[in-house]
Protein backbone atom coordinates (compact mmCIF):
# COMPACT_ATOMS: atom_id res chain seq x y z
CA UNK A 1 0.00 0.00 0.00
CA UNK A 2 1.34 3.43 -0.96
CA UNK A 3 1.93 5.82 1.93
CA UNK A 4 -0.77 8.48 2.27
CA UNK A 5 0.01 11.63 0.32
CA UNK A 6 0.59 14.63 2.56
CA UNK A 7 0.38 18.30 1.80
CA UNK A 8 0.97 21.59 3.58
CA UNK A 9 -1.30 24.58 3.58
CA UNK A 10 -2.01 27.88 5.25
CA UNK A 11 -5.51 28.27 6.61
CA UNK A 12 -7.79 30.36 8.77
CA UNK A 13 -9.85 28.12 11.05
CA UNK A 14 -13.59 28.86 10.98
CA UNK A 15 -15.22 26.43 13.40
CA UNK A 16 -14.93 22.97 14.85
CA UNK A 17 -17.12 20.26 16.28
CA UNK A 18 -16.19 17.31 18.50
CA UNK A 19 -15.87 14.01 16.69
CA UNK A 20 -15.76 10.64 18.44
CA UNK A 21 -13.99 10.33 21.80
CA UNK A 22 -11.25 12.91 21.42
CA UNK A 23 -11.09 14.05 17.79
CA UNK A 24 -11.98 17.41 16.38
CA UNK A 25 -13.60 18.05 12.99
CA UNK A 26 -12.18 21.39 11.86
CA UNK A 27 -13.66 23.58 9.14
CA UNK A 28 -11.13 26.00 7.71
CA UNK A 29 -10.54 28.22 4.74
CA UNK A 30 -7.20 27.66 3.05
CA UNK A 31 -5.34 29.97 0.73
CA UNK A 32 -4.76 27.33 -1.95
CA UNK A 33 -7.56 24.73 -1.62
CA UNK A 34 -10.58 26.78 -0.60
CA UNK A 35 -12.75 25.37 2.16
CA UNK A 36 -11.37 22.22 3.80
CA UNK A 37 -12.83 20.01 6.50
CA UNK A 38 -10.23 17.90 8.24
CA UNK A 39 -9.87 15.77 11.35
CA UNK A 40 -7.52 16.57 14.23
CA UNK A 41 -6.94 13.11 15.74
CA UNK A 42 -6.97 13.26 19.54
CA UNK A 43 -7.00 17.08 19.35
CA UNK A 44 -9.36 17.37 22.34
CA UNK A 45 -6.92 15.64 24.70
CA UNK A 46 -5.11 18.16 26.86
CA UNK A 47 -1.79 16.52 26.01
CA UNK A 48 -2.31 16.60 22.24
CA UNK A 49 0.26 18.65 20.36
CA UNK A 50 -2.65 19.98 18.28
CA UNK A 51 -4.42 21.28 21.41
CA UNK A 52 -5.12 25.00 21.18
CA UNK A 53 -3.78 25.32 17.63
CA UNK A 54 -7.12 24.65 15.96
CA UNK A 55 -9.40 27.09 17.80
CA UNK A 56 -11.61 29.10 15.45
CA UNK A 57 -10.17 32.34 14.06
CA UNK A 58 -6.54 31.26 14.03
CA UNK A 59 -4.17 31.47 11.07
CA UNK A 60 -2.32 28.15 11.00
CA UNK A 61 0.22 26.37 8.86
CA UNK A 62 -0.87 22.75 8.61
CA UNK A 63 0.43 19.44 7.38
CA UNK A 64 -2.40 17.24 6.21
CA UNK A 65 -2.61 13.66 5.00
CA UNK A 66 -5.25 12.61 2.51
CA UNK A 67 -7.54 10.18 4.29
CA UNK A 68 -10.19 7.77 3.01
CA UNK A 69 -13.10 10.02 3.94
CA UNK A 70 -11.52 13.17 5.24
CA UNK A 71 -8.05 14.64 5.42
CA UNK A 72 -6.19 14.26 8.69
CA UNK A 73 -4.21 17.05 10.33
CA UNK A 74 -0.77 15.76 11.30
CA UNK A 75 0.87 19.04 12.36
CA UNK A 76 -0.27 22.56 13.15
CA UNK A 77 1.70 25.71 13.75
CA UNK A 78 0.03 28.97 14.76
CA UNK A 79 0.91 31.96 12.58
CA UNK A 80 -1.52 34.39 14.22
CA UNK A 81 -3.99 33.56 16.99
CA UNK A 82 -5.64 37.04 16.95
CA UNK A 83 -5.12 37.34 20.72
CA UNK A 84 -6.28 40.98 20.81
CA UNK A 85 -9.50 40.19 18.97
CA UNK A 86 -10.18 37.28 21.33
CA UNK A 87 -9.97 39.56 24.34
CA UNK A 88 -13.11 41.47 23.30
CA UNK A 89 -16.59 39.97 23.24
CA UNK A 90 -17.90 42.16 20.40
CA UNK A 91 -14.81 41.46 18.31
CA UNK A 92 -15.23 37.71 18.84
CA UNK A 93 -18.88 37.92 17.78
CA UNK A 94 -17.83 39.80 14.64
CA UNK A 95 -15.15 37.22 13.92
CA UNK A 96 -17.75 34.44 14.24
CA UNK A 97 -20.01 36.33 11.83
CA UNK A 98 -17.17 36.59 9.28
CA UNK A 99 -16.41 32.89 9.76
CA UNK A 100 -20.01 31.93 9.05
CA UNK A 101 -20.00 33.95 5.82
CA UNK A 102 -16.63 32.61 4.64
CA UNK A 103 -17.88 29.09 5.38
CA UNK A 104 -21.09 29.82 3.48
CA UNK A 105 -19.60 31.48 0.40
CA UNK A 106 -16.30 29.57 0.23
CA UNK A 107 -16.40 26.39 -1.84
CA UNK A 108 -14.50 23.17 -1.28
CA UNK A 109 -11.71 22.28 -3.73
CA UNK A 110 -11.89 25.71 -5.29
CA UNK A 111 -9.14 28.16 -4.35
CA UNK A 112 -10.06 31.78 -3.83
CA UNK A 113 -6.99 33.55 -2.40
CA UNK A 114 -8.88 36.86 -2.53
CA UNK A 115 -11.46 35.55 -0.06
CA UNK A 116 -8.71 34.17 2.21
CA UNK A 117 -6.94 37.53 2.27
CA UNK A 118 -10.23 39.43 2.75
CA UNK A 119 -11.01 37.36 5.84
CA UNK A 120 -7.60 38.02 7.37
CA UNK A 121 -7.59 41.75 6.56
CA UNK A 122 -11.08 42.10 8.05
CA UNK A 123 -10.17 40.23 11.25
CA UNK A 124 -7.21 42.61 11.69
CA UNK A 125 -9.45 45.65 11.12
CA UNK A 126 -11.99 44.31 13.64
CA UNK A 127 -9.22 43.72 16.20
CA UNK A 128 -7.96 47.30 15.66
CA UNK A 129 -11.40 48.80 16.33
CA UNK A 130 -13.91 46.29 17.75
CA UNK A 131 -16.70 48.85 18.10
CA UNK A 132 -16.73 49.96 14.45
CA UNK A 133 -19.04 48.13 12.05
CA UNK A 134 -17.26 49.53 8.98
CA UNK A 135 -14.95 46.49 8.59
CA UNK A 136 -18.04 44.24 8.36
CA UNK A 137 -19.66 46.42 5.70
CA UNK A 138 -16.42 46.50 3.68
CA UNK A 139 -16.18 42.73 4.07
CA UNK A 140 -19.75 42.15 2.85
CA UNK A 141 -19.28 44.20 -0.33
CA UNK A 142 -15.92 42.62 -1.13
CA UNK A 143 -17.23 39.14 -0.24
CA UNK A 144 -19.78 39.58 -3.03
CA UNK A 145 -17.04 40.81 -5.37
CA UNK A 146 -14.54 37.99 -4.76
CA UNK A 147 -17.45 35.52 -5.09
CA UNK A 148 -18.28 36.86 -8.57
CA UNK A 149 -21.48 38.54 -7.34
CA UNK A 150 -20.37 42.18 -7.53
CA UNK A 151 -23.34 44.49 -7.29
CA UNK A 152 -23.46 47.25 -9.92
CA UNK A 153 -22.77 50.66 -8.34
CA UNK A 154 -22.28 53.01 -11.30
CA UNK A 155 -25.08 52.41 -13.82
CA UNK A 156 -28.70 51.35 -13.83
CA UNK A 157 -28.60 47.54 -14.19
CA UNK A 158 -31.68 47.68 -16.48
CA UNK A 159 -31.23 50.62 -18.90
CA UNK A 160 -27.46 51.09 -18.39
CA UNK A 161 -27.75 54.85 -17.92
CA UNK A 162 -24.95 56.39 -15.80
CA UNK A 163 -26.39 57.29 -12.40
CA UNK A 164 -26.57 61.04 -11.77
CA UNK A 165 -26.12 62.37 -8.22
CA UNK A 166 -29.46 61.92 -6.48
CA UNK A 167 -31.62 59.30 -4.87
CA UNK A 168 -31.61 55.86 -6.53
CA UNK A 169 -32.78 52.39 -5.80
CA UNK A 170 -30.96 49.16 -5.14
CA UNK A 171 -32.05 45.63 -5.81
CA UNK A 172 -30.21 42.75 -4.13
CA UNK A 173 -31.59 40.16 -6.56
CA UNK A 174 -31.22 41.86 -9.95
CA UNK A 175 -27.65 42.88 -9.22
CA UNK A 176 -27.33 46.42 -7.90
CA UNK A 177 -28.34 50.00 -8.58
CA UNK A 178 -31.40 51.08 -10.57
CA UNK A 179 -32.51 54.46 -11.85
CA UNK A 180 -35.90 55.77 -10.72
CA UNK A 181 -37.57 54.88 -14.04
CA UNK A 182 -36.71 51.19 -14.24
CA UNK A 183 -38.62 48.53 -12.31
CA UNK A 184 -37.73 45.09 -13.65
CA UNK A 185 -40.20 42.32 -12.86
CA UNK A 186 -39.64 40.59 -9.52
CA UNK A 187 -36.85 42.98 -8.49
CA UNK A 188 -36.82 43.51 -4.73
CA UNK A 189 -36.42 47.27 -4.75
CA UNK A 190 -35.03 49.31 -1.87
CA UNK A 191 -34.41 53.02 -1.69
CA UNK A 192 -30.71 53.99 -1.84
CA UNK A 193 -29.54 57.36 -0.57
CA UNK A 194 -26.81 59.24 -2.39
CA UNK A 195 -24.71 59.16 0.79
CA UNK A 196 -24.91 55.38 0.96
CA UNK A 197 -24.07 55.04 -2.74
CA UNK A 198 -20.98 57.20 -2.25
CA UNK A 199 -19.80 55.04 0.63
CA UNK A 200 -20.32 51.85 -1.38
CA UNK A 201 -18.29 53.31 -4.26
CA UNK A 202 -15.60 54.38 -1.81
CA UNK A 203 -15.48 50.81 -0.39
CA UNK A 204 -15.33 49.48 -3.94
CA UNK A 205 -12.24 51.52 -4.80
CA UNK A 206 -10.37 51.35 -1.47
CA UNK A 207 -8.51 48.88 0.63
CA UNK A 208 -9.90 48.12 4.08
CA UNK A 209 -7.62 50.59 5.88
CA UNK A 210 -8.75 53.50 3.70
CA UNK A 211 -12.38 52.37 3.99
CA UNK A 212 -12.21 52.27 7.80
CA UNK A 213 -10.87 55.81 8.01
CA UNK A 214 -14.09 57.37 6.81
CA UNK A 215 -16.63 58.66 9.34
CA UNK A 216 -20.10 57.11 9.04
CA UNK A 217 -22.95 58.39 11.20
CA UNK A 218 -25.50 56.04 12.81
CA UNK A 219 -28.27 56.60 10.27
CA UNK A 220 -25.98 55.93 7.32
CA UNK A 221 -24.50 52.91 9.13
CA UNK A 222 -28.01 51.45 9.55
CA UNK A 223 -28.83 51.97 5.85
CA UNK A 224 -25.60 50.29 4.73
CA UNK A 225 -26.06 47.41 7.17
CA UNK A 226 -29.61 46.73 6.06
CA UNK A 227 -28.72 46.91 2.36
CA UNK A 228 -25.60 44.75 2.51
CA UNK A 229 -27.05 42.20 4.95
CA UNK A 230 -30.11 41.74 2.75
CA UNK A 231 -27.92 41.27 -0.32
CA UNK A 232 -25.52 38.86 1.35
CA UNK A 233 -28.26 36.70 2.89
CA UNK A 234 -30.10 36.72 -0.47
CA UNK A 235 -27.05 35.16 -2.14
CA UNK A 236 -26.35 32.89 0.81
CA UNK A 237 -29.90 31.58 0.43
CA UNK A 238 -30.50 31.53 4.18
CA UNK A 239 -30.41 33.69 7.26
CA UNK A 240 -27.01 34.50 8.74
CA UNK A 241 -27.33 32.82 12.13
CA UNK A 242 -24.53 34.55 13.96
CA UNK A 243 -26.01 37.95 13.16
CA UNK A 244 -28.65 37.71 15.89
CA UNK A 245 -26.05 37.61 18.68
CA UNK A 246 -24.19 40.50 17.03
CA UNK A 247 -27.44 42.50 16.89
CA UNK A 248 -28.11 41.71 20.54
CA UNK A 249 -24.69 43.04 21.60
CA UNK A 250 -25.24 46.08 19.39
CA UNK A 251 -28.63 46.86 20.95
CA UNK A 252 -27.25 46.36 24.46
CA UNK A 253 -24.44 48.82 23.77
CA UNK A 254 -27.00 51.38 22.55
CA UNK A 255 -29.09 51.01 25.71
CA UNK A 256 -26.02 51.51 27.94
CA UNK A 257 -25.26 54.97 26.50
CA UNK B 1 -26.99 6.24 7.60
CA UNK B 2 -30.03 4.27 6.54
CA UNK B 3 -30.12 0.56 7.05
CA UNK B 4 -33.63 0.13 5.72
CA UNK B 5 -32.76 -1.48 2.43
CA UNK B 6 -29.86 -3.65 3.50
CA UNK B 7 -30.74 -7.15 2.34
CA UNK B 8 -30.61 -9.69 5.15
CA UNK B 9 -30.97 -7.16 7.99
CA UNK B 10 -34.18 -7.59 9.99
CA UNK B 11 -36.12 -4.30 10.18
CA UNK B 12 -36.24 -4.21 14.01
CA UNK B 13 -32.48 -4.81 14.17
CA UNK B 14 -31.90 -2.04 11.63
CA UNK B 15 -33.98 0.28 13.77
CA UNK B 16 -31.83 -0.45 16.82
CA UNK B 17 -28.65 0.16 14.79
CA UNK B 18 -30.04 3.47 13.57
CA UNK B 19 -30.96 4.63 17.06
CA UNK B 20 -27.53 3.71 18.44
CA UNK B 21 -25.87 5.44 15.49
CA UNK B 22 -27.47 8.72 16.62
CA UNK B 23 -25.52 8.66 19.90
CA UNK B 24 -22.46 10.93 20.10
CA UNK B 25 -19.22 9.13 19.27
CA UNK B 26 -21.00 6.04 17.90
CA UNK B 27 -20.31 5.47 14.22
CA UNK B 28 -22.19 3.00 12.00
CA UNK B 29 -19.70 0.19 12.72
CA UNK B 30 -19.89 0.61 16.49
CA UNK B 31 -23.67 0.89 16.29
CA UNK B 32 -23.82 -2.47 14.51
CA UNK B 33 -21.50 -4.11 17.03
CA UNK B 34 -23.54 -2.77 19.95
CA UNK B 35 -26.84 -3.80 18.37
CA UNK B 36 -25.67 -7.39 17.87
CA UNK B 37 -24.33 -7.43 21.42
CA UNK B 38 -27.66 -6.25 22.81
CA UNK B 39 -29.61 -8.80 20.77
CA UNK B 40 -27.48 -11.61 22.23
CA UNK B 41 -27.98 -10.43 25.84
CA UNK B 42 -30.20 -12.55 28.12
CA UNK B 43 -33.75 -11.16 28.09
CA UNK B 44 -33.58 -9.73 31.62
CA UNK B 45 -30.34 -7.81 30.90
CA UNK B 46 -31.72 -6.28 27.73
CA UNK B 47 -34.92 -5.33 29.57
CA UNK B 48 -32.88 -3.79 32.41
CA UNK B 49 -31.04 -1.63 29.85
CA UNK B 50 -34.29 -0.50 28.22
CA UNK B 51 -35.83 0.19 31.66
CA UNK B 52 -32.79 2.23 32.72
CA UNK B 53 -33.14 4.42 29.61
CA UNK B 54 -36.87 4.94 30.22
CA UNK B 55 -36.49 5.57 33.97
CA UNK B 56 -33.63 8.05 33.50
CA UNK B 57 -35.65 9.89 30.88
CA UNK B 58 -38.73 10.01 33.14
CA UNK B 59 -37.10 10.81 36.49
CA UNK B 60 -34.24 13.15 35.64
CA UNK B 61 -35.08 16.81 36.10
CA UNK B 62 -33.13 20.06 36.33
CA UNK B 63 -32.18 21.12 39.87
CA UNK B 64 -34.13 24.32 40.54
CA UNK B 65 -30.98 26.08 41.83
CA UNK B 66 -27.96 24.84 39.88
CA UNK B 67 -29.71 23.36 36.80
CA UNK B 68 -27.70 20.14 37.13
CA UNK B 69 -29.49 16.93 36.20
CA UNK B 70 -30.94 15.28 39.29
CA UNK B 71 -33.56 12.79 40.52
CA UNK B 72 -34.83 15.27 43.12
CA UNK B 73 -34.65 19.04 43.31
CA UNK B 74 -32.72 20.64 45.00
CA UNK B 75 -29.93 18.25 44.07
CA UNK B 76 -27.60 16.57 46.58
CA UNK B 77 -24.96 19.32 46.25
CA UNK B 78 -27.37 22.25 46.59
CA UNK B 79 -29.05 20.67 49.62
CA UNK B 80 -25.77 19.78 51.39
CA UNK B 81 -25.35 22.19 54.37
CA UNK B 82 -21.58 21.54 54.45
CA UNK B 83 -21.10 23.16 51.02
CA UNK B 84 -19.94 26.77 50.99
CA UNK B 85 -23.03 28.80 50.04
CA UNK B 86 -21.08 31.97 49.26
CA UNK B 87 -19.41 30.74 46.08
CA UNK B 88 -20.85 29.47 42.79
CA UNK B 89 -18.83 27.83 40.03
CA UNK B 90 -20.30 28.06 36.50
CA UNK B 91 -19.67 25.11 34.18
CA UNK B 92 -20.80 24.23 30.66
CA UNK B 93 -21.99 20.66 31.20
CA UNK B 94 -22.99 18.30 34.06
CA UNK B 95 -19.89 16.18 33.34
CA UNK B 96 -17.71 19.16 34.24
CA UNK B 97 -19.09 18.95 37.81
CA UNK B 98 -17.99 15.32 38.06
CA UNK B 99 -14.50 16.33 36.89
CA UNK B 100 -14.25 19.16 39.42
CA UNK B 101 -15.68 17.02 42.26
CA UNK B 102 -12.99 14.40 41.60
CA UNK B 103 -10.35 17.01 42.50
CA UNK B 104 -11.89 17.38 46.01
CA UNK B 105 -10.50 20.92 46.06
CA UNK B 106 -13.75 22.82 45.67
CA UNK B 107 -16.51 22.90 48.30
CA UNK B 108 -18.86 25.56 46.93
CA UNK B 109 -21.95 25.35 44.75
CA UNK B 110 -22.28 24.99 40.99
CA UNK B 111 -24.32 26.30 38.08
CA UNK B 112 -24.66 24.31 34.85
CA UNK B 113 -25.23 26.31 31.65
CA UNK B 114 -25.95 23.27 29.45
CA UNK B 115 -23.94 24.70 26.60
CA UNK B 116 -22.10 27.83 25.54
CA UNK B 117 -23.05 30.82 23.43
CA UNK B 118 -22.45 29.59 19.88
CA UNK B 119 -23.87 32.13 17.42
CA UNK B 120 -22.84 30.11 14.37
CA UNK B 121 -25.01 27.23 15.64
CA UNK B 122 -27.89 29.53 16.52
CA UNK B 123 -27.27 29.25 20.28
CA UNK B 124 -27.58 32.63 21.99
CA UNK B 125 -27.76 33.64 25.67
CA UNK B 126 -31.44 32.62 25.86
CA UNK B 127 -30.76 29.06 24.74
CA UNK B 128 -28.56 28.23 27.73
CA UNK B 129 -29.22 28.57 31.47
CA UNK B 130 -27.95 32.14 31.82
CA UNK B 131 -31.21 33.75 32.89
CA UNK B 132 -31.31 31.26 35.79
CA UNK B 133 -27.71 32.15 36.67
CA UNK B 134 -28.31 35.89 36.71
CA UNK B 135 -31.39 35.56 38.90
CA UNK B 136 -29.37 33.44 41.36
CA UNK B 137 -26.69 36.12 41.59
CA UNK B 138 -29.17 38.48 43.25
CA UNK B 139 -28.68 36.59 46.53
CA UNK B 140 -26.58 38.95 48.66
CA UNK B 141 -24.76 36.19 50.60
CA UNK B 142 -23.05 35.15 47.39
CA UNK B 143 -19.58 36.69 47.26
CA UNK B 144 -17.72 34.90 44.45
CA UNK B 145 -18.55 33.60 41.02
CA UNK B 146 -15.97 31.25 39.48
CA UNK B 147 -16.46 31.04 35.73
CA UNK B 148 -15.15 27.62 34.71
CA UNK B 149 -16.21 27.49 31.06
CA UNK B 150 -13.76 25.73 28.75
CA UNK B 151 -10.80 27.79 27.48
CA UNK B 152 -12.16 27.62 23.93
CA UNK B 153 -13.25 30.58 21.81
CA UNK B 154 -16.92 29.99 22.62
CA UNK B 155 -16.22 29.21 26.28
CA UNK B 156 -14.23 32.44 26.65
CA UNK B 157 -16.91 34.46 24.84
CA UNK B 158 -19.54 33.03 27.21
CA UNK B 159 -17.33 33.94 30.20
CA UNK B 160 -16.99 37.52 28.93
CA UNK B 161 -20.74 37.72 28.42
CA UNK B 162 -21.32 36.58 32.03
CA UNK B 163 -18.81 39.10 33.38
CA UNK B 164 -20.45 41.91 31.40
CA UNK B 165 -24.01 41.01 32.42
CA UNK B 166 -23.76 39.76 35.98
CA UNK B 167 -24.83 43.17 37.27
CA UNK B 168 -23.35 43.20 40.79
CA UNK B 169 -20.44 45.50 41.51
CA UNK B 170 -19.63 43.82 44.83
CA UNK B 171 -19.36 40.32 43.35
CA UNK B 172 -15.91 38.83 42.90
CA UNK B 173 -15.78 37.20 39.44
CA UNK B 174 -12.86 34.86 38.81
CA UNK B 175 -11.93 32.27 36.21
CA UNK B 176 -9.71 29.20 36.31
CA UNK B 177 -6.01 29.71 35.64
CA UNK B 178 -4.93 29.16 32.06
CA UNK B 179 -1.69 27.37 31.57
CA UNK B 180 0.24 24.32 30.54
CA UNK B 181 -1.46 20.96 30.85
CA UNK B 182 0.26 18.41 33.09
CA UNK B 183 2.19 16.12 30.75
CA UNK B 184 2.21 18.75 28.01
CA UNK B 185 5.26 20.42 26.53
CA UNK B 186 6.39 23.99 25.83
CA UNK B 187 7.44 23.12 22.31
CA UNK B 188 3.99 22.07 21.21
CA UNK B 189 2.02 24.69 23.15
CA UNK B 190 0.21 27.32 21.13
CA UNK B 191 1.16 30.97 21.63
CA UNK B 192 -2.01 31.88 23.57
CA UNK B 193 -1.53 29.09 26.12
CA UNK B 194 2.16 29.91 26.51
CA UNK B 195 1.68 33.63 26.96
CA UNK B 196 -1.09 33.07 29.54
CA UNK B 197 1.04 30.50 31.36
CA UNK B 198 3.81 33.09 31.46
CA UNK B 199 1.49 35.77 32.83
CA UNK B 200 0.29 33.37 35.51
CA UNK B 201 3.78 32.30 36.66
CA UNK B 202 4.21 31.66 40.39
CA UNK B 203 7.00 31.54 43.01
CA UNK B 204 8.93 28.32 42.76
ZN1 LIG C 1 -32.81 52.47 -15.60
ZN1 LIG D 1 -28.45 21.80 42.48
Amino acid sequence: MAPPRTYRCEAITLSHTPLGEADLLVTMYTRDQGKVRAVGKGARRSTSKLMGHLEPLTIVKLSLAHGRNMDVISQAEVVDGFATLKGDLTAIAKGQYLAELVGGFGAEESANPGLFQLMIDTLRAVAANPQSDTPLRFFELHLLQVSGLSPELYQCVECRVELEPGAHRFSPNVGGTLCLECSPDDAHLRPLSLRALKILRHFDRSNIYEACNIAIDDELAEELKSLLLTTVSYWLGKEIRSNSFLERLHNESLSEV
Amino acid sequence: MTQDNVPGAAPSLSRLVQELNRLPGIGPKSAQRLAYYIIRLPDEEATALADAVTAAKQNIIFCEHCQNLTDASPCSICSDPRRDQTIVCVVEEPLDILALERTRSYRGLYHVLHGVISPINGIGPDQIKLKELFSRLAQPDLVELVVATNPTLEGEATAMYIRRHQGREDLRVTHLARGLPVGGSLEYSDETTLSRAFQGRQEL
